[in-house]
Formats: structure tokens, sequence, C-alpha cells
């Protein structure tokens, strides 16, 4: 066994210490399974010095490592290193603390996200951010990815609702960032922490803000006949000078997956359906909700329903989040792309999206955060037929160009991880990645932490089934 | 996902294992569903990681043994199949895969007498009653058995009821509302013979005519679940024949038979009673299911109140979708308060013969389960399943609290009866 | 003596003079004179000169501006859409600028119903310590592309660079206000009220603590629904109270932006609500005012700023000096740590917009 290897035994005890082939496959991938490697080993700590001991073997043996929750990222931000050590967080899953009062709660990376709503749920609080993997995800892997989810408009993304951090910065020394205040009197390091994809450090303790749940929700689906109505009635929801805490419009592809997966009684014919929530005091909701049946009957809804109870309302909400695996019910593969766009160009670049379907024969479905402008559309392709894959990927390579030209981003939530690392020269100058690249470099000399992942241009040290279309068509390279 | 399995070579189970793979996307929503992964947090112990392990051996890519462990230890709960979005049939997987992968195993002699064991004496209930009096014995000397030995004498009960032989037909009671074939399970008649007397009773009177077809043999879940599929067929074989006649509709009491009925078509992928196969299938149901379809009649109030935890076997809520039904006639109870037992979506351990193959992990759960029905404030748990019952018993029992367990039909049974139900075990 | 200032008007003058100038220290509308006062041998960079809203569009509820930009004259912008700052920064009639706000960290008591400084800015062009022109985030409402130096600008004191644009999120302004103000016997009674409420669903844009016991909370939002939203919150409080409104409720807030609090330094401090009552103990006569809900005090200082240190010292809190003569703004216990220490020096290799020279530091 190599030498490095025998060391890292004596840290772990055999059954967290996994290295044998059959232990090692599963952890091949994340959500992104067009990418895979083959760690040299993986750990599963169970302490923040154990994460720090593991930290410090790869440091004192120059061995790059990804440190990973439930592996749910959908942009390859959780890839192994090929030869690498993947820290595996998900056992370190524990609430530490739960102040009610004080409304805070303090995790482990490996603690769920929903878990967090649901040990608040009985003192009426919860935690904000919902990504729709929630059930799955950790509080770990959001913070890493500053993750979004369906009201991120009026709340906020990860780095909005994390106070505080104990992070092992990649030469192993433990910092504190942040505290329980909301404010800060120096420069904000907790928040470049928040969504630096694990490239200068992993967390090992986190500091949540809980928010009390709002008194009363108001939740609508409209169904439209064509994608435009619906984007321009988010417009008009927008001008109207409401603010919702989500808008989200799902097109008939995903309608139809989502319904297929979960029953959520969505009317199977529409083109394009539209969620809108109001939330708060109920005499305030009340007002709201008048001014939003105004504007939705304008806007030509041809079916509008609100949700009439919680279970309603959590149907509603169960199809949406289920909406990007259940299209593995259309297609036996598909690529979720990420991008965002100003709103006022959501029409424009649906038009675009609908073009360059065609025009790669490649069916397109569409879920989006459409209150700010946070596409996702997921890209059908059958990996199985010659060149699919590489049009799937060259069709998303289009979109988040789109999306940049458009005045937007490649990434709303998913982060860039592996899959969009070639397009960040598309939203940054050479002189913007220098600079986030001397701080990385600045706490990590060597590149161990999550090499190979946001920055453009480094060898993706990874194996894929096969070469991968963006290695084809010359954007990345290895060896 | 992509795969590159030889489906030509592999032939028509092949295209189930290749099907199921395929669609799946690893997007981790089966973690939080998957009782292993919940104990042991390992991606192998996942459904997810299973998919990845069988895809690599069926490409030849892993030696089986290396992935054997991991897909030994799954329970065949299906609570990913669930949690799934993207409609991945695990469940089919998972038996067709440990159908093709055994007859190439190597397992230990002893393994292999256990094994012979469990399949030769469980779905026959003449053999398992010897057997189990047998193992009465054995708790004599059970503290210096080996583990494996004495997780199936720590779920075998103090005594085992008097057998009671089945009629063929119950005929309903008053006015006849419909007709149907029973399958009678194997392990309940022998352990709760309580299960199908309640049952039959209960059908009587609503005015169900109950035909117990002589010719039927085990549902075949069992050997099918556990790799067996040349026995699975030949059992299943018995069964097309046994239960070919006219009838409403084909009713189990049992979860684990039901969903092995309804497994059928699965089974016979590719063989020539396909089509027969997806017939029967199509006509089983869940006595819940059947009761509520047909209408309950009048239940009298209960003495007093009740609280009553109904717990969620996986083989009626996840491989065959039924959550609502058994709540419902539940409900139609006056008196009866249900309470949900929290975290009830996951499994309490038995599994089939998992509590006998995985003790380890059958017992973590089956204590983890126990509390949780605990912290529910039920005052009895009722189930729709003969293994559920044994472990729920067996692990309340082993924290000290030895609440009323039932069958959901006994409950029903007991409520027309207008019986006292608050006292300790039947 | 130090140098006259510098007056870039472009991003790339501002360039040219950190590339040309050995240390430097930005000012922008000079309103929180003790983080714009030159310590020796600091060359003063005044940015009032990098002033207009370069991007705006209502429908986004975005807009991009050069960072010597008056809060006043974006307020004004926003106004006339509706729109407003939600982190309602302070000093705007000082002639506090967008950047100076940023490099401060500045959040005043609106930022209780949708968060600070922090929790708005989109995007940052900046100028770092060897003179390149770096930008940060983007300007859309959601964004996880890269680090997020937008964040990271948000109370770095001119240290990691100069601000030369930034990007923000706005928000429709609430359609009518209300205010009520709140006398309790004490300390004790108004912190229990500012607990309950902060744990409620009861949506105010300001939870104001005054002390010694009286709370100040703003309500927002449709005028129809006000007068039924004011009653279920003096019917949650079990107590009237005196409710503002109108010229008079829009004065009283406006006059509280200047952050007039009374004699002596100006002084923020970052702290919960949990801190309050020890911090009394030892805060004297200082007049002083805690916003949202617990999380930020301001206060007059009118004595030895050492002794203010000092108790924020043996409190465990951190404080920033706005107004007063100090060289040292940045007061109470040390925040210093190695992940801060060297991601400035990957900034500002140079010391550059050190507050002393690298060499001269520990």
């Amino acid at each position: 066994m190599n030498p490095a290897l025998t060391e890292l035994e004596r840290l772990f005890p055999p059954g967290r210490l996994l290295h044998k082939p059959g232990e090692l496959v599963p952890y091949e991938s994340d959500a992104l399974t067009a990418f895979r490697a083959r760690p040299l080993a993986v750990v599963l700590p169970e302490s923040h010095a154990e994460v720090q001991a593991a930290v410090r073997w790869c440091a004192k043996h120059q061995i790059p490592y990804v440190a990973r929750g439930s592996g749910t990222s959908l942009s390859g931000g959780s890839l192994p290193i090929d030869g690498g050590l993947l820290i595996g967080l998900n056992r370190m899953n524990r609430l530490l603390r739960l102040d009610p009062v004080e409304r805070i709660a303090v995790v482990q990376p490996g603690f769920i996200n929903l878990q967090v709503s649901n040990a608040a749920a009985p003192y009426g609080l919860y935690y904000a951010p919902d990504p729709s993997s929630q059930p799955v995800s950790t509080i770990g892997g959001n913070l890493a990815f500053n993750s979004g989810g369906a009201h991120c408009l009026k709340y906020g993304m990860t780095s909005n609702h994390v106070l505080a951090a104990k992070v092992v910065l990649p030469d192993g020394e433990t910092v504190e960032l942040g505290s329980e205040s909301l404010e800060n009197t120096g420069p904000d390091w907790l928040g470049l922490f928040a969504g630096s994809e694990g490239l200068l450090g992993i967390a090992t303790e986190i500091t949540l803000r809980l928010l009390p749940k709002p008194e009363t929700y108001h939740t609508v689906l409209a169904a439209y006949d064509s994608l435009a109505k619906a984007g321009e009635a988010v417009a008009a929801v927008v001008a109207s000078g409401l603010l919702p805490g989500a808008m989200e419009i799902m097109d008939s592809l995903a309608i139809e997956a989502a319904e297929a997966a979960v029953k959520a009684g969505y009317p199977l014919e529409a083109r394009a359906l539209l969620i809108v929530e109001l939330e708060g005091e109920t005499p305030q909701v009340e007002a709201e909700a008048r001014y939003l049946e105004e504007v939705i009957q304008k806007s030509g809804a041809y079916e509008v329903r609100v949700a009439r109870s919680n279970e309603e309302r959590l149907k509603i909400w169960k199809g949406r989040k289920a909406a990007f695996s259940a299209v593995g019910r259309l297609s036996p593969d598909y690529i979720v792309q990420d991008g965002v766009v100003p709103r006022s160009r959501l029409g424009q670049a649906l038009q675009a999206i609908e073009e360059l379907s065609a025009r790669y024969s490649l069916r397109v479905a569409n879920v989006f955060h459409a209150g700010d402008g946070n596409l996702h559309p997921l890209i059908l392709y059958n990996g199985r037929l010659e060149g699919e894959l590489h049009r799937a990927e060259e069709l998303a390579g289009e979109i988040l160009k789109l999306c940049v030209a458009l005045g937007g981003s490649i990434t709303g939530e998913h982060g860039v991880g592996m899959e969009k690392k070639a397009y960040m020269t598309e939203m940054f100058r050479e002189a913007d990645l220098a600079a986030m690249q001397r701080i990385r470099l600045a706490l990590d000399p060597q590149e161990l932490a999550n090499r190979g992942k946001m920055f453009p241009g480094e060898t993706p040290a990874q194996s894929f089934h096969g070469a991968h279309p963006l290695e084809k068509a010359g954007v990345i390279s290895r060896e | 996902m992509q795969h590159k399995i030889d489906v030509e070579q592999l032939g028509p189970q092949g295209e189930i294992m290749a099907h199921a793979i395929e669609a799946c996307v690893h997007c981790g929503f089966c973690l939080p569903a998957c009782p292993t992964y919940q104990v042991l947090g390992e991606e192998m112990d996942s459904p997810r990681g299973r998919i990845f392990l069988m895809k690599e051996v069926l490409e030849g890519n892993l030696q089986m043994e290396e992935a054997q462990p991991y897909l030994d230890k799954c329970l065949g709960c299906q609570g990913c199949v669930t949690a799934c979005p993207s409609g991945v049939p695990y469940g089919e997987l998972i038996s067709t895969y440990r159908g093709w992968s055994e007859p190439q195993r190597h397992r230990s002699p002893f393994q292999k007498l256990f094994r012979i064991g469990l399949q030769e004496t469980l779905p026959y209930p003449a053999r398992f009653r010897a057997a189990a009096r047998l193992g009465r014995l054995g708790k004599l000397v059970q503290p210096l058995l080996p583990p494996m030995l004495k997780a199936p004498l720590e779920l075998l009960p103090e005594a085992l009821p008097q057998s009671e032989p089945l009629p063929e037909i119950i005929p309903a009671l008053g006015e006849r509302r419909a007709r149907v074939a029973f399958l009678a399970g194997c392990a309940q008649q022998v352990l709760q013979p309580g299960f199908n007397r309640a049952t039959l009773r209960v059908l009587a009177q609503n005015g169900v005519e109950v035909v117990i077809p002589k010719g039927q043999s085990c549902c075949g879940a069992l050997a099918l679940h556990t790799g067996e599929r040349g026995r699975a067929l030949q059992f299943a074989r018995t069964n097309l024949k046994a239960f070919a006649g006219d009838y409403d509709a084909i009713l189990t009491n049992a979860a684990g038979c039901g969903s092995g009925l309804k497994e059928y078509p699965v089974l016979f992928h590719g063989e020539p009673e396909q089509a027969q196969a997806a017939q029967l299938a199509a006509r089983v149901k869940d006595v819940s299911v059947f009761l509520l379809e047909l209408g309950l009649k009048e239940v009298p109030p209960l003495k007093r109140p009740l609280k009553v935890a109904y717990h969620d076997a996986c083989h009626l809520a996840h491989a065959q979708g039924v959550r609502a039904e058994p709540r419902q006639l539940l409900r139609s109870i006056p008196g009866v308060e249900l309470v949900e037992i929290p975290e009830g979506e996951l499994c309490c351990g038995s599994a089939g013969t998992y509590n006998l193959e995985q003790p380890a992990i059958a017992a973590t759960l089956g204590e983890r389960k126990a509390r949780h029905i605990l912290a529910s404030g039920a005052e009895v748990v009722v189930t729709g399943n003969i293994g559920c019952f044994t472990q729920i018993q067996t692990h309340l029992k082993k924290l000290g609290r030895e609440l009323l367990v039932l069958h959901t039909l006994e409950l029903l049974e007991r409520a027309y009866a207008q019986a006292a139900l608050q006292e300790g075990p039947s | 003596m130090s140098a006259p200032p510098l007056q870039p008007t472009s991003a790339a003058e501002v360039q040219e003079a950190v590339r040309t100038h050995r240390r430097l220290l930005p000012r922008g509308g000079g309103s929180k004179p003790a983080l714009s006062w030159p310590h020796e041998g600091q060359t003063v960079l005044d940015l009032s000169g990098l002033s207009g809203v370069l991007e705006y569009d209502p429908g986004e509820y975005v807009f991009v501006a050069r960072a010597g930009t008056r809060l006043a004259e974006v307020e004004a912008l926003l106004a006339q859409h509706g729109q407003y700052l939600p982190f309602d920064p302070p000093l705007v009639a000082q002639g506090a600028t967008l950047g100076g706000t940023v490099a401060a960290g500045l959040s005043g008591p609106m930022r209780q119903r949708y968060g600070g400084v922090r929790d708005f800015i989109l995007g940052v062009q900046f100028v770092d310590g060897e003179g390149q022109l770096v930008r940060g985030g983007g300007k859309v409402v959601k964004n996880a592309a890269g680090f997020d130096l937008p964040k990271l600008m948000v109370g770095s004191l001119g240290r990691l660079g100069i601000l030369t644009e930034v990007a923000f999120k706005v928000f429709p302004a609430p359609k009518a206000t209300a205010t009520l103000l709140l006398d309790f016997p004490g300390l004790e009674g108004a912190l229990e009220a500012l607990y309950r409420l902060a744990g409620s669903p009861i949506e105010l844009y300001a939870l104001d603590l005054q002390p010694p016991g009286t709370l100040v909370l703003r309500l927002g939002g449709l005028p129809e629904a006000l007068p039924a939203r004011l009653e279920g919150l003096q019917a949650f409080l079990g107590r009237g109270g005196e409710p503002l409104s109108g010229e008079a409720e829009t004065a009283y807030w406006r006059s509280l932006n200047e952050l007039n609090l009374g004699e002596g330094a100006l002084v923020k401090v970052a702290l919960t609500a949990r801190r309050i009552p020890a911090l009394e103990q030892a805060l004297g006569q200082a007049p002083r005012r805690y916003l949202s809900a617990g999380n930020l005090l301001y206060l007059a200082w009118n004595a030895e700023l050492k002794a203010l240190d000092t108790i924020l010292q043996a409190q465990g809190l951190s404080g920033l000096v706005l107004k007063g003569a100090t060289h040292r703004p940045q007061i109470g216990i040390d925040l210093g740590q190695v992940m801060g220490h060297k991601v400035t020096k990957a900034l500002d290799p140079q010391g550059k917009f050190a507050q002393e020279p690298y060499a001269a530091q520990d």
C-alpha cells in the first residue's frame, strides 16, 4: 500500500477509510454524471479534528482533496479528483445548538438543509434558503456553493443566512469567520468564503440564522397557452410593485415530468405554468392578493388556481421541486443549465433557447426562478446515440454565452464547478480571474482544495466516460 | 445515466436492469429515504450507490464480489422508489440483479446451509411450524449461538399458537357483495393465525365471499428477493394456476405477499407466461384497498377513544403505493385517533428475511422504529404485514414497552366485535 | 503634512494613482471622517468626482453606479420609480457615497426588514493594490459565479482595493408606513418585547431600542392593510403606544438617518440583543440607539475612545469609529485572523492601502 495511505490508516479507523474499488465506485460522481473520477481514498471524519487531520495529511503529501456532503452538485462541484482524497462530511450531521430565542442554529456541515427547518418548526421558525435538493443537500455543500432556491429575490441566497463558520483552511489552520450578529465591523471574510466552492477551506461548524415563519401564504398557480405570456406576467407582477416570495415558471415538458413524478395536479395541457407565492402578515397578504389577482387576470392566464390549504400549497411546490430529477422520466440523459438573465430579457432568452433547441434537434425543458431571471433549461439527450452528448454540451454552452450576452451570469445557484469553468472567461476578464486566483493561492499555494474546479484552463484531473465534448471542442484539455 | 451494459448478452432480465439504471440521474433524492444510508452513512449503502455498483458489475468493470456486501445490505424496502423523482424501478432492478448474480456467487457452506434452511422452511407453513417448535428449544441455548442463528430465535414468540386449518370457502354474511380469492400467506399462518381469522371475519361481515384456492403456494417473494429466481418462478407458476378462476379480486393481507404477486410481470419478463402474470397482478389488491373500494359497513364506536399509530409496511407503502387506504379504514372506526409515527417512511428493518441475514442493521432499525412509535404517543400500533408486526413487537419488548401490536384487520375485527382493546398483547 | 488629495474622475485615473503612489486612503463624501483621516504618508484619493448612476432599469430592481455617487442622488432617482435602498444607509444628508457606505459596511434601521448592505450588493469594480482593475459579482439579482468579491468589499475600509463601481439590488418601497413608539418601564421589559417581536411573524421595517426602555417600531406595506396591522401589533404587545404617521413619521426617520446622537465620537458596534443588558451597565450616559432587533448599535462617545475600546474588549465586541479623532477606527476585540491577513496581502501585496506600512506591522 501507498505509504501515505498507511499513514492515513492511522488517522481513520477501517470503517471510515474507504479505498477498495467497491467502496470507491459509488463516490465517483455527484449529481452530474457526465464526469467521473476515482479518488485514491474516501475518509469519513466525525469531528473538526479529524477534518483538520485529513487536510494536514493532504498538505503534507501534496494530495489534492475534495470535501463533499451528499454529493448533489449539479455543476460537478463535488466531483472527486483522480488519485485525490475525498472527504465525506455526511456523517458530521449533528445539530449542535438550536436557540429559538436568539433565532440561530449551529450545525455540522453534513446536516441536511430541510432538517434545519424541521428542527426549527416547533418554535415557529424556519431556514429560508430552499434549493430543490433541500431534502438531501447538506448545509456544508449549500455554503460552499452559495445555494439558492425559489425564494432568492426576496430573501437572498445561502450567504445571506449564514452568520458564522468555523473553517479548516487548506493548510490545516482553523479560523472562525463571522459572528452571531448580522452586522460586522471589518471585511466580510465569511462573505468571501460563502460560495467559494470548496477552494478556500472546509467549514466544520456553521451558524445559521432562522426566520419567523410567515403568518400566511397565498400561492397562485396560473396556466398559460404560451411561455411568452407567462414571462410577461412576471414582468407585470414586478411592475405592480409587489414583491412575491417566489415566482416560478415551468414549460410543458417540465409540467409533464413533474406531474408524472408527484401528481401535483398541474393542468397538463398548459404550455406554461406560473407559480406566484405571496407571504407575510395576513392583512397585507390579503391586500396584495387582490392586486395580484388583477395582474394575473390581465396577463391572459386561461386557468388560475389558488392553494386553499397547506397541503395544496405543498403539492404545488413538490411538483416544482421534483421537476429536475423528474425529467429523467422523459429522457435517459439531460444537462441542467443554470444561467441568469435580467428579468426583462426572459422572453428574449426563452425565444433564443427555443430556436437553439430546434437548431440542435434536442428537446429543452424549461424550469426557472422567473422572479430573479434564473433559467434552468434542461437539455434532453440520449447519451447512447452517437454525437448527442456532444450536441447537448454545445447547446448548453450556447445558452450560457447567451446569458452573458444579455447581461446575466453563467450560474445563478449551482456554481461553476467542473461544468461551467470553461465559461468563466465569458463572464470575467483576465484581471478579474487573476485577482480571484491570487486570493486562492494566498490560502492554498499548492492548489490542493478542490483542484480543477471553478477556474478555467486548469487541467481537469478526472476521467470521463469517453472524451468530454468540451475537450473535443478544444475548450478544455487534459494532460 | 449512461451505461454500456450488454443487454443482448444478458437477455430479457438484462433489459429490466438496463432500463432501471438508465432512468437514474444520480440526483441523490433517494439518500434520506434509504434506511441503510441513514444508519451507515456511506454512499455504497445508498440506492444510487448500489445502482452505480450494479452498473459497474454489469458492464464488467468491477468484480461482483467487490459490490456484493453492499448489495446484500439492501433491505429491498423500496423507500427509494417513493422518493425517486425520475421513476427508477429500483425494486425491479435489485430483485433482477440478485436473481442474475446469485448463481454466480461464492458462499460459505454455512451460509448456503442457512439460506437453504430459510428457503425450505419459511414458505411452507407445516415445515415452518415444525422448525419454530424446534427453535423454541433453541432459545434455551440462545446465548451460546452465533448472531446469525440468534436473530431468528429472538423473533420467535414464547409460545406458538395452535394451527388453524383454513376452509376453502368462507361464505358472505348477509347479501353477497363480492367474491374474491385469498392468498393465505406462509409465515403469518404459523406465527399469527389471528391475522387471517380477523381478515376473513371482516370480509364475511362486509358481504364478501372468500375462496382460498387449495393449490396455492408461497407467493415466491422471499425467494425472488434473495436471488432464488428459479424457486420463485416455481412458486409463481403454481399460483398462476391456483388463482386462475374468475374472482372480483385476489386479496392479500400481508404487504410482502401482495407486492410479491404484483411483481410477477417482472419475474416472468421474457417467459411464456408473461401475459398471464400481468393479468393476475392486475387483480391483486391489499385487503384494505379492497374494503375501502367496496365500502366498509358501519363500525360501532370504540368503548373509549384510542390513539392508534399506523405503521407503513414498506411493501404496502413503497412497493404498492398503499398509504391512504389503511389509514382511512382505521379512521372509519369511531373513537380511533390516528397518530403519525415520526420518520414513518423508513423501514423497520424486518424486510422479509433481512432481519435474519443482516441482524445488526435490522436491530438498529428496529430499535429506531420502536422509539419513534413510543414518541408518537400511540396506545396501539397497527400494521399490515407479519414481518413488521414481529419486528416491532420484538423491539418494543426490548425497550420494555409492550404496546399492543395488531394487524389492521384485527383492529377492525375487534371494533366490529366491540371487544376491549386496552389489555396487553393478544 | 500629507499631500493634497487626488481627484480621479475615471477608473483609469484611479489605477494610475495606485500605480504612482506609495500609500493611499480613499475618501468619498467625507461623512465618516474617522475612516478618511489620513495617516502619515497616506495620500487621500477623493472619489467624489467618480460619480453618476450608469444603469438603472426599475423592472430589474438593479442599478449600477460609480462608487463616488452620493446616496442622496441614488435615493432620489429610485424614489421616482417607487423604489428604495432596503438596507437604509445612514448619513445621506451628510453626503455619504455608495462606495463609502460599502467600505464602511453601514446600514440603517430599515435593514431589519430585508437585510443590510452586504445583502444587497451585487457587483463591484475596484482597483487592487497593484493597480489592476478587478470586477466581481454581476448586475443580476442572482449570481454564483466566482468568488463573492462584492461581499468581501463590505466593511473592507478601503484596505483591499479602491471601489470604482458598484451594483445593487433594490426593492419597491413600501407604499405606506407607520411608526409606533412604546415606552417600557425599563430595559428588561423592552428587551422582552423586542425578543417576542423578533421571533414573531410580524414584519417590521424597523425594530429599534432607544435605551433605557423605548421600542420604536416601523410598519410598511399597502395603505389599506396598515390600520389592521397596526392594531394587530398593538394587540400583540398589549399596549397602544404612541403612533406616528404622515410627515411627522417621515421626518422622525429622516432625522435619525443623520446619526446626530450627541456630542463626541460616532461609533458603530456589531452585537446581538443578548449582549445589551451587560453593555447597558457599562456604557453609562453615552447617547445611543440599538437597531435591527439589537444587531447594530450606534453611539456617541464623548470621552476617551480608549475607555470605550476597553469596554468593548471586555464584552467581546467590536466597534468602528465613524466620526472622531482617531487613527485606529477599529476598536474592541481584534477581528484579525490568518485568512484575513493572507487575503489582504493577496490583493494589496505592497501595503498601499494599509493603515500602517507592512514593515511597521507586528
